[in-house]
């Protein structure tokens, strides 16, 4: 087995006086897709917010690509250096940006050439199947499902190493839900991301899942390799 | 769920009456009589613009007010950023430091850097030179004091807007960018309708100012209004003077609601999960930066007066000198901050129950109302009060401190009350109903002893403004009668400046007493 491109080793993580993660570890390979599982409250999104950088772990550490990025109760490398990508639940589209705005946000943060942008930004949002004619529009003026599409596409448009994605379908229909799943799972495959997927809903573990987290209290309880 | 013939209604339409005839009716009378009055047609309004005079003064005025808005800005939005973001040392107590100078009498402030900068003050004789004494009686030096004591303002415009903002927008910004990319490219252009607002309403302020121009020999409207009252007793020019201004005031504030929209009348602090780590980077320079302003706006002005005071013979004799005024001043702010209260909660209740339309447009009327400057609230009400009968037996005594009280602080009263209301779900009072309860006993059962913690605070607030009320108080003062502002203002021309710096710090710390106790009010609040 070939190291792991993310690793997170005995990372707590504690507010007030409450644990969210204790002493977790967790390996996931480049291309895998790991379904993180549990409860409300069981620390599935302060972990996401760990490997993303926008929490400090208290006592463990994280690496991804060999680069050790938190460790000693800091965070070594900083969120937007981390490339790492989180499709949050309530998806946290600007509201003031459109469509290509929001995605073009992220690209110019990375310093992309100003003449290749509209390019890839265009490329984007046809593989996250987001139609064109809405590049122009308001997150506001766009549906539910069309939100969660430019929110993938914003997520994918910095080509991350990592992607995280925090419920990110749980406010929709279960057609809708079925059909972005599947999507969503032909896309990981085919950028062979390191993804973690944190949901409570059984079937999205079915249907994105290579490996299979459960986590209660913080901590991971069991791991399982549901069959494809 | 209330009918019409419920105690609601008769509550209610009580508090607008009071409201239309306390609050709109000196500025409607104002605005009337001068168009009624065959003898002054439109020709004065027209004279008043081809006059050079006055256009220096709509020169002045609008300087002022431009260059108050946006230094206060400048300073205001920074500190707000870093209270709403940071997790900076003794936050609560730095919050209510900075904050304080906003409810401290600016000509307080003034008289501070007076004693610093004046043409006998420690600086100017310190180097020997006119330079700061020439500056701090300029129109630079007011808008420098006003600044200080508008800030406040904008800060906490800015505070409120970010703590709105949900942080995921930010975090989502921090996985791509850097902090100072993520503040200018999502968080600022987020706020940006607060932050003007707020820079229009510090705009509206200045300009209704009037303690400060006086003080610093700045000619503004505020200042020949006055003029043209009490010195020259020409009622219809300081009539048609005030009319630049209240247009001025009105247009902006209707400006400033339209951009603030429901923002207004809602203060909703939903932030959950602490800070965006990667703002703590800045934690150091944010906080050492905001005690600097503190010391700046709050602590030197403080310590200034102190040091002038320390000139006086005898504290005893002061103290003594000043007690009636003293005394006055804390009755009438007290009577004041209680009328207006009692009156503004029924009208935030009215304006937080209002459908949205309607809702908005009372937030345009209250803030125009907040916005009319003290002198033409002055003017107004000795129009409408100065007559025969029931009114001009009131006219001449004190009761006449609380009505421009009643005028001046309702619309803001009320605007603060409805966003305290507006937090309590009408499925409260759905449940007191069903349950059998009238509107009267939801009410003092349910409703108010929800918001009782915001009531409280807005009657502070009320009895520390009425407290340092001066543009206003010092036209309807009757003979013989004085509060502790008007004293202090007589007393500059005539008296020491070690005896007005003695009474401006007596002012200043009557005003802490109040927010301190309302600070650790909140404090214990908060700890609960």
């Amino acid at each position: 087995m070939t190291d792991p491109f993310l690793r997170v080793s005995a990372a707590t993580k504690v507010y007030d006086t409450r644990a969210a993660v204790r002493n977790l570890s967790l390996d996931v390979h480049k291309g895998e897709s790991v379904v993180v599982l549990g409860p409300s409250g069981c620390g599935k999104t302060t972990l996401l917010r760990l490997i993303a950088g926008l929490e400090r772990p208290d006592t463990g550490e994280i690496w991804i690509d060999g680069r050790r990025v938190a460790g000693g109760g800091r965070n070594i490398v900083p969120a937007h250096e981390r490339h790492v990508a989180l499709v949050f639940q309530d998806l946290a589209l600007w509201p003031h940006l459109s469509v290509s705005g929001n995605l073009a946000f992220v690209v110019g943060s990375a310093g992309m050439p100003k003449s290749e942008r509209a390019a890839r930004i265009h490329d984007v949002l046809r593989v996250c199947r987001v139609d064109p004619v809405l590049a122009d529009r308001y997150p506001h003026e766009l549906s539910g499902g069309e939100q969660q599409r430019v929110a993938l596409a914003r997520a994918l448009v910095g080509s991350p190493r990592v992607l995280l994605l925090d419920e990110p379908f749980s406010n929709l229909d279960p057609d809708l839900r079925g059909a972005l799943r599947q999507e969503l799972g032909t896309l990981q495959r085919k950028l062979a991301l390191a993804t973690i997927y944190v949901t409570h809903d059984r079937e999205d573990a079915a249907a994105l899942a290579d490996r299979t987290v459960l986590m209660r209290d913080g901590a991971i309880e069991r791991i399982t390799s549901p069959d494809r | 769920m209330w009918g019409w013939r419920s105690s609601r209604t008769v509550v209610l339409s009580a508090a607008i009456a009071a409201f239309a005839f306390f609050c709109l009716a000196p500025i409607a009378f104002m605005i009337a009589i001068p168009l009624r009055d065959s003898s002054r047609t439109l020709a004065p309004y027209a004279a008043l613009l081809l006059d050079a005079r006055q256009r220096g003064l709509l020169y002045n005025t609008t300087i002022l007010g431009l260059g108050t808005a946006l230094t206060a800005t400048f300073v205001g939005v920074p500190l707000g950023l870093a209270l709403a973001r940071m997790a900076l040392p003794f936050k609560t107590g730095l919050r209510i430091a900075l904050s304080a100078p906003l409810l401290l009498p600016s000509y307080v402030v003034g008289l501070a850097w007076i004693s610093l900068g004046g043409g006998t003050g420690i600086l100017t004789e310190g180097i020997g030179l006119q330079v700061p004494s020439e500056w701090i009686y300029s129109l630079a030096g007011a808008t420098f004091v006003l600044t200080l004591v508008l800030y406040p303002l904008s800060m906490l415009a800015t505070e409120t807007a970010v703590r709105r903002v949900e942080p995921r927008l930010e975090e989502a910004g921090l996985l791509v960018a850097t902090p100072g990319r993520v503040l200018w490219r999502i968080t600022l252009p987020l706020i940006a309708p607060s932050i003007t607002a707020a820079a229009l309403v510090v705009f509206v302020l200045a300009v209704s100012e009037f303690g400060v121009p006086a003080l610093l020999r700045v000619r503004v409207f505020t200042t020949e209004v006055f003029t043209a009252f009490a010195a020259l007793y020409d009622f219809g020019r300081a009539t048609v003077l005030a009319m630049p201004l209240l247009l001025l005031a009105t247009f902006v504030a209707v400006l400033a609601t339209r951009l603030a929209g429901e923002r207004l009348v809602v203060t909703r602090r939903g932030h959950v999960g602490g800070q965006p780590v990667a703002f703590a980077a800045w934690q150091r320079v944010a906080a050492g930066a905001a005690a600097c302003v503190g010391l700046v706006a709050l602590g030197l002005p403080l310590a200034l007066l102190a040091r002038e005071a320390r000139g006086i013979d005898s504290w005893a004799r002061v103290v003594q000198g000043a007690r009636d005024a003293v005394v006055n001043s804390l009755t009438l702010a007290a009577y004041g901050a209680t009328a207006v209260t009692a009156v503004a909660v029924w009208l935030g209740y009215a304006r937080a129950r209002a459908p949205r339309g309607l809702g908005i447009a009372a937030d345009v009327l209250f803030v125009v109302l907040f916005a009319v400057p003290s002198t033409v609230v002055g003017i107004g009400v000795i129009q409408l009060w100065n007559r025969p009968g029931i009114a001009g037996a009131l006219y001449g005594t004190n009761a006449m401190f609380v009505v421009v009280y009643l005028v001046r602080f309702v619309p803001v009263a009320a605007l603060a009350l409805a966003a305290s209301l507006r937090r309590v779900p009408v499925s409260h009072e759905e449940a007191a109903a069903v349950s059998g309860a009238g509107w009267l006993r939801t009410m003092s059962h349910v409703v108010l002893p929800q918001i009782a913690l915001g009531a409280l605070s807005v009657w502070v607030i009320v009895f520390v403004l009425a407290f340092g009320e001066l543009g206003a108080s010092v036209l309807v003062t009757p003979p013989g009668e004085s509060t502790l502002p008007i004293r202090i203002y007589t007393l500059i021309a005539n008296a020491p400046p070690a005896e007005v710096a003695a009474l401006a710090l007596l002012q200043a710390v009557v005003v802490f007493c109040p927010l301190a106790l309302m600070g650790l009010g909140l404090a214990a609040k908060g700890r609960r």
